[in-house]
């Protein structure tokens, strides 16, 4: 009896090791999408992807490989469905503000019976998961929301995040699904090798960092700098540019210190360190409350020197959650602040402030605040995506990419007047534009200061940036 | 009725077997998927704390250093995904019976809190110096981890292959309970002293129960990797929560059973999936429900499913016939104790 029954685990165990190992190695398969190689580090052609070809090229070589029907999925009837990923609760939950613009814009949209494709109606919707900032959870939520063939939706639409975007480029590439407006302004959402990928019009890191470095080539030509730093690419991104843009100046950074991204939001100590080199410029390149934190801290010290704020900062709540100790700051922003009541007269700011006033009453959304600059942010990707939609031919994945990659946008949302969006042959970057804007706490408003930084061509961005990942 | 128990284990199988094609919904086997995963955990984690009654709140560990291995050997070699399972299980159990090193000299909270440590060592370890990039993520290549049958889909074989590996841990674990190396371990669990006087190890019992235990959660870790399309390192924080829930798997399912981790950790994965959905995606309300339903189920069932259905059945047979003895009592229970009212 017992040895029938060992006879049978045996060959239970046997059948399951024969499941398992239909073979111990792989085939040496090695279909590799055209263009692409599987060594991130190792790319083809020009690694910057600032000269190489046009992107629609490379989408349209590797359309043989992506799953059937994958250029229609994710229509459902007349109706584009997207989906989204972003921190949505407590303390990590500054940017889903992102969502009541883009909402707002998509349901003004709608509401006047859709945008416009090669001469067809279509409906927008997006829908949006909590991922709170960690980036195996993006990926957790993205795969659920568009299921094992990436035909759960037309694409993803501002998820945010850099490591977060980096997290699930791969698989979104291999099934073909538009990743849009990453949410992030790390230049390697740009990287030629994952063309299904495409950043947002948030200024790139690089385009900050060289704005505010020209700046001080400018007012402060000798001067010393402390930054402080979110660990991972995100924080690369700021170091690798500043570093390059002072490159041959007497700017020199004397101190660097990086802080965990998660629910942990006290960086004293880093900050601490910093304003003990005395430095004569705080380069605060945190996001989400380490930012107001950091700037509080650095007000407690009495270090109260030339600041520098990341642009994903610069937004009421955050900004605003620092109360006095942002008087004077600095950032790069792109977009006008709602805020700045010099704009009250300007026609888009107007339009923006109404549409989502109304969105807000009507959908019941009491964190819709049409002052907040997030949001306007929000409404700004929505603008340019529809315009990109209505230049398209015609509704696919492949040709919504192709007309998101030939961008000519002097219009976008609540961008700065002087500024535009321009992508095309070679230039995969929205926000390659600028203006060195200052915070004043009596009208709570980033108001730029004169002139614009321009960098259209990706001619700031460092290299090793744009394949980072 | 050990022939009835058979033909529902049975039918249970079939069903099981058969869920993955008769559901359309990909995302609903996926939970699934999950949950068999979870589950694998879970019996793994059940035979440290049901078998020898010792407690562990950082299994999580063993999981993600399997899930790491097999994600790793996967892309960096020329190994098929399924041939990295058995690397990662011997990995996973070496590391276990480490691990139970400290586990001989100390015990109960003191032992819970070795296992937290561990739980936040080994993702900062992976992260430090094993990430491939910034983020501490290793996502195979989706071919590599693709079904190799034509009539079988790839969510199907992402549900197939943790659903085998189920059925042979429950069948390995139901074996060994009844085995010497079985009622060893329990002797152990219920006093050591008379164990070591019979003539057991109670050292290796002890070091062996944790490697043991490691190696299952390292085969649900490299499972995972299958399912989710990566392993990640890149909060330890989650390695605490993933940690609790195969105990909660456990509590829920009913600690010292054979069945119940697997039921637990099934309900637990559909609560972790369908909270959020359930509170209409809203801030904050889905760890609400999630908690409200576990302490709502353990009120209701305070020795997991697994004691409430025996329960409940012995309840159903005493109200067909004569008062009895109630039901007959698992090799795994502890030592149980007599209960006034069914006293002769």
């Amino acid at each position: 009896m017992r040895t029938a029954r060992h006879r049978r685990a045996l060959a239970a165990l046997a059948a399951l090791a024969l499941l398992f190992s239909t073979a111990c190695t792989k085939d040496d398969d090695t279909s590799t999408p055209p263009g692409r190689t599987d060594d991130p580090t190792a790319t083809s052609g020009d690694p910057t992807g600032t000269t190489s070809g046009d992107v629609g090229d490379v989408i349209d070589e590797r359309l043989a490989d992506c799953p059937d029907g994958s250029e229609t999925a994710g229509l459902d009837g007349n109706t584009i469905k997207l989906v989204s990923s972003y921190p949505r609760e407590g303390l990590l939950s500054a940017f889903a503000e992102i969502a009541e613009g883009y909402n707002a814009y998509f349901d003004r949209v709608n509401e006047a019976g859709g945008v416009e494709v090669g001469g067809e109606k279509y409906l927008i919707e997006v829908e949006g998961f909590n991922d709170n900032y960690d980036p195996s959870q993006t990926v957790e939520q993205i795969t659920r929301a568009l299921g094992p063939d990436g035909d759960g939706a037309f694409g993803t639409f501002s998820v945010v995040g850099t490591a977060n975007n980096i997290a699930i480029r791969t698989t979104l590439d291999e099934q073909c699904v538009p990743n849009i407006f990453a949410s992030t302004g790390a230049p390697a959402m740009g990287n030629p090798e994952f063309p299904w990928t495409i950043g947002s019009s948030l200024p790139l890191y690089s385009t900050e960092a060289n704005a505010f470095a020209d700046y001080l080539k400018e007012e402060k030509p000798d001067a010393t700098v402390a930054m402080l730093l979110q660990e991972g690419e995100y924080g690369d991104g700021y170091e690798e540019s500043f570093a390059q843009a002072i490159e041959g100046t007497e700017i020199t950074v004397v101190a660097t210190e990086r802080y965990e991204p998660g629910l942990n939001t006290d960086i004293a100590a880093q900050v601490t360190k910093l304003a003990a080199t005395g430095a004569d410029v705080f380069f605060n390149g945190a996001t989400l409350l380490p930012c107001p934190n950091g700037l509080v801290k650095a007000a407690e010290l009495g270090w109260n020197t030339i600041t520098y704020v990341s642009g994903t900062c610069a937004s009421k709540t955050l900004t605003g959650a620092a109360g006095p100790a942002a008087e004077g700051i600095l950032s790069a922003p792109n977009l006008m602040d709602p805020n700045d009541p010099q704009w009250d007269d300007e026609p888009r700011m107007a339009d923006y402030k109404e549409t989502v006033a109304a969105w807000k009453a009507k959908a019941n959304r009491p964190g819709s605040d049409p002052l907040n600059g997030v949001v306007g942010y929000g409404w700004t990707l929505a603008d340019i995506f529809v315009q990109a939609l209505e230049a398209a031919p015609e509704l696919t994945r492949s040709a919504v990419m192709k007309s998101l990659n030939a961008l000519d946008v002097t219009e976008a949302g609540i961008m700065f007047p002087d500024l535009s969006v321009r992508t095309g042959a070679g230039d995969r970057f929205l926000g390659e534009s600028a203006r060195l804007s200052r915070y004043s706490t009596d009208i709570t408003a980033f108001s730029p200061l004169e002139g614009t930084y321009d960098y259209e061509g990706g001619t700031a961005i460092p290299p090793a940036l744009i394949t980072a990942g | 009725m050990r022939r009835s128990g058979s033909l529902a284990a049975l039918a249970a199988l079939v069903v099981a077997v058969a869920f993955p094609f008769v559901v359309d919904d990909a995302a609903d086997v996926r939970m699934v998927s999950l949950g068999l995963v979870l589950a694998v955990a879970a019996m793994g984690l059940n035979v440290l704390t049901g078998l020898t009654g010792q407690i562990s709140i950082g299994h999580a560990a063993f999981y993600g250093l399997g899930a790491f291995v097999s994600a790793q050997l996967t892309i960096e070699t020329a190994l098929t995904f399924s041939s990295t399972i058995p690397v990662a299980v011997a990995v996973a159990a070496l590391a276990g019976a480490v691990v139970g090193l400290p586990a001989l000299r100390v015990r109960g909270p003191a032992l819970a809190l070795v296992t937290l440590g561990l739980a936040l060592v080994v993702p900062t370890l992976l992260r430090k110096y094993g990430a491939p990039g910034r983020s501490a993520l290793w996502q195979p290549r989706r071919r590599d981890l693709a079904s190799p049958f034509e009539g079988v889909s790839d969510t199907q074989w992402k549900y197939l292959v943790p659903l085998a590996a189920v059925v042979l841990v429950y069948l390995a674990l139901r074996n060994l309970v009844r085995s010497r190396a079985g009622r060893a371990l329990i002797a152990v669990r219920d006093n050591e002293v008379p164990a070591a006087t019979a003539g057991v190890n109670v050292a290796l019992a002890k070091i062996a129960a944790f490697a043991l235990s490691a190696a299952c959660c390292g085969l649900a870790g490299a499972l995972s990797v299958l399912v989710r399309g990566q392993a990640d390192a890149s909060s330890a924080l989650s390695y605490f929560q993933l940690s609790i829930y195969f105990l909660v798997a456990v509590v829920v399912g009913g600690v010292a059973t054979n069945g119940g981790p697997i039921l637990g950790a099934l309900v637990v994965q559909v609560l972790i999936d369908k909270a959020p959905e359930w509170g209409g995606h809203r801030a904050g309300l889905a760890p609400f429900i999630l908690g409200t339903a576990l302490v709502a189920l353990l009120f209701v069932m305070p020795d997991g499913i697994f004691g409430g259905a025996r329960r409940l059945q012995a309840a159903m047979r005493r109200g067909r016939s004569a008062p009895s003895a109630g039901p007959a009592p698992s090799p795994l229970s502890p030592s149980p104790i007599p209960d006034p009212k069914e006293a002769p």
